[in-house]
């Protein structure tokens, strides 16, 4: 496997639905489960796969990515040969969300040519499941496709395929004559000379594309069928640790149905919610339905139901916030959330 | 190699006896505590937060987990260019294999790693303690006092004293007697076997100490004493926070029921002065809707099904329903079955306590769990 896939990661991608979260991060880097960013899910994946050389094309509001990946270490793809690999894109007009458009990967096509991989997978950097890379390219292998595009049980695609490294090249060197912007073109012009596969991915895969979306899956974290397809201790999801000391339950503190990260100081109640690493929630606090981001701090006696609140945020003593499950109230990251400016 | 101005030695090679089985396939500064942490950690942080960065950790008892724990010392920001962090094993010469035989030997035999930095100061340090402290404080004070040594003193109850080596000084704190364990103590100022020298007294004083056949080649019994007889400059340096001797069952279980305390000195939330420790990397987590916490430590990984009272779990502990766990540390990774009770006990990483099984303590002692008991050859239950 070491020499043989090399792992291609489209960061590009930006959902307008998802705008609130999205405002000072990539997608990539959207906070999820509590410790981890979404691209931590594919990136875990690869390297669990025994990748040994990722490529990660990002574009705009990168430095939250690039400050979470670092030099790759916590993936263990520092390496003195191949690792991990940054390419963030000078296109700036290019449609935002074709997955692995050519025009992007372009710009860097001497990767392509440098690397001794046999085959690449190209993949989207927004969804949340734990799947194992390494029967997907024996498959492919044995099929004798030129292309395989994963497909969830359900039909939908994945947007994820898999193919020789140098078709892809060819792809990219002769995207201005063939027409092909990206993958998908290529997989669904039904005129083309390439043979076109689907592997089919049984397991449990969400692609994170609106706020809705993203506070169904996290909540849905709770269910343990859930929770063990994607926690699995012989393929964990890596991401970059914190040394935070383990969560402090004080006097007073209930908690039930929850998924806590470390670093949290708890004094009030917890119910149906994921809350991240170092959050503080103060006494007579209840914070029910909510998807809590980093750093933030709950002071006394607030009530907080179906509440998104992105890092940093600061929610004063007594403040209540409302949202419901289908339109759930999103705080936006650092600001502060006081009682009386509550409507 | 680049001179540097202070190099820490960093002594780890306690077997811990007095920790039964905790001790018996790793050494005691390599016990986990804290629910995260081993006891090293607190040592190897405080190097790395006062700008310590080049340590040598000098191992013999048990070393291997000891040894991978650290490995290059990246956890702790300790895998530097020049310098960082050096795990020293006894080694064999052409004539003899040289066993650490006390503190100072163990330093002797490693004069050369010493000599390759050309520092001015050397800090000794115990990996056995969990304590946070600034040793460039205590470095700044041994140079404005242009000692010979600096020892650091925490005041003990008057009580205890006497278990303690207590330092009797003068008012500028310099240093007028030393008397291991005294029947009738003149003073509650205990080492902490932290010490600060300047080099070349630590080296001339340690190679007379080796010449020397009838000495024990430790610090406290041989070079401290000697030091004060040849009426050297020996300061004491008063320490005042959390400083706890792990070194018993009871101790390092009380150790562990401090942190549940809000009185407690010592703040592992303090962002300026983390303890760093090889992070596990394990989801966060999950408390269950059955589940009840008060008044724990938890840490990630955890799986919770059952009742956590006043107690600290290491990572990947599961606790199915109904089971009951107080006033107890459960070490990494153990499986708690259903419907257990676990009272003011330890239990040992990757242990698996079967349904039904009931461990309480009748008196006040602290059952250490060990696999024979739950073999059931054990009469505690």
């Amino acid at each position: 496997m070491k020499r043989k896939l090399l792992g291609v990661i489209d960061a590009t991608t930006y959902h307008d639905d998802l705008e609130e979260l999205l405002t000072h991060r990539s997608l990539a880097a959207l906070p999820f489960a509590g410790r981890y960013r979404i691209i931590d899910f594919v990136l875990s994946n690869m390297v669990n796969s025994g990748i040994r050389s990722v490529a990660i094309f990002p574009k705009m509001t990168y430095r939250s990515l690039m400050d979470h990946l670092g030099s790759g270490k916590n993936w263990d793809l520092n390496r003195k040969r191949d690792g991990l690999f940054f390419f963030p894109t000078p296109v700036v007009d290019s449609d935002l969300n074709k997955i692995g458009s050519f025009e992007n990967f372009a710009a860097n096509l001497d990767f392509f040519y440098r690397s001794s991989q046999e085959y690449s997978i190209i993949t989207n950097c927004y969804t949340v499941f734990n799947m194992n890379f390494k029967p997907l390219l024996d498959w492919h292998i044995h099929s004798g496709c030129d292309i395989t595009e994963i497909h969830h049980e359900d039909g939908t695609p994945m947007e994820m395929y898999l193919v020789k490294t140098s078709l892809l090249i060819k792809l990219i060197e002769t995207r201005n004559e063939t027409g092909y912007t990206c993958m998908r073109d290529v997989v669904l012009d039904p005129d083309q000379h390439h043979s076109i596969c689907r592997y089919e991915y049984t397991g449990y895969a969400v692609m994170i594309n609106s706020i809705q979306n993203y506070f169904s899956t996290s909540l849905n974290l709770l269910n343990s069928d859930v929770w063990k397809q994607l926690f699995i201790k012989e393929q964990p999801i890596l991401t970059k640790v914190k040394d935070e000391p383990p969560t402090r339950y004080l006097k007073g503190s209930e908690v039930q149905n929850a998924m806590i990260a470390n670093g949290c100081l708890i004094n009030g109640t917890v119910e149906n919610s994921i809350i991240s690493r170092g959050v503080k929630i103060g006494k007579g606090a209840v914070i029910k339905n909510c998807i809590i981001m980093q750093k933030c701090v709950i002071e006394d006696n607030c009530y907080l139901d179906s509440v998104i609140l992105d890092k940093d945020v600061k929610v004063e003593a007594g403040t209540i916030l409302t949202g419901t499950a289908r339109d759930p109230l999103v705080v936006r990251k650092g600001t502060k959330q006081g009682a009386l400016m509550n409507s | 190699m680049g001179k540097k101005k202070c190099v820490a030695m960093l002594l780890a090679g306690g077997k811990g006896s007095r920790l039964n089985s905790l001790t018996k396939d790793l050494a005691k500064p390599a016990v986990p505590f804290g629910g995260k942490y081993r006891i090293i950690d607190f040592t190897l942080s405080n190097c790395a937060n006062s700008g310590i960065d080049t340590v040598g950790v000098l191992t013999q008892y048990q070393p291997l987990l000891l040894n991978s724990y650290i490995g290059i010392g990246s956890a702790w920001d300790l895998d530097r260019k020049d310098g960082g962090v050096t795990v020293l094993p006894p080694y064999a010469e052409t004539s003899e294999v040289k066993w650490y035989t006390g503190t100072a030997s163990a330093i002797y035999q490693n004069l050369n790693y010493l000599k390759q930095y050309q520092p001015e100061y050397v800090l000794i340090l115990s990996g056995d303690h969990i304590y946070k402290m600034n040793y460039e404080s205590m470095l700044e004070y041994h140079v404005e006092k242009r000692a010979d040594a600096t020892i650091s003193l925490i005041e003990v109850p008057w009580a205890e004293a006497s278990r303690f080596g207590i330092m009797n000084t003068n008012e500028d704190l310099r240093i007028t007697e030393f008397e291991e364990k005294p029947a009738e103590p003149k003073n509650n100022l205990a080492s902490m076997g932290i010490y600060i020298f300047s080099w070349n007294i630590l080296k001339e004083y340690l190679e007379m100490d080796a010449r020397n056949t009838k000495s024990s080649h430790d610090f406290g019994k041989d070079i401290i004493p000697t030091l004060l007889e040849e009426n050297k400059k020996l300061y004491a340096y008063p320490f005042k926070g959390y400083w706890k001797d792990v070194g018993t069952v009871k101790s390092l279980w009380e150790a562990n029921m401090d942190l549940l305390n809000d009185e407690c000195d010592l703040d592992l939330f303090d962002h300026d002065w983390r303890i760093y420790s090889v992070n596990p990397n394990q989801p966060p987590q999950y408390i269950s809707p059955e589940a009840v916490v008060k008044e724990s430590l938890i840490n990630e990984g955890c799986t919770i099904e059952g009742e956590i009272d006043k107690s600290v779990l290491f990572q990947g502990v599961i606790v199915g329903k109904g089971s009951i766990i107080k006033e107890s540390v459960i070490m990494p990774d153990a499986v708690i079955g259903e419907n257990v009770i676990i009272e003011k006990a330890i239990v040992p990483d990757d242990a698996v306590i079967p349904d039904g099984t009931v461990i309480r303590s009748f008196d006040d002692e602290i059952i250490l769990v060990t696999q024979e008991m739950l073999n059931g050859v054990h009469p505690a239950f």
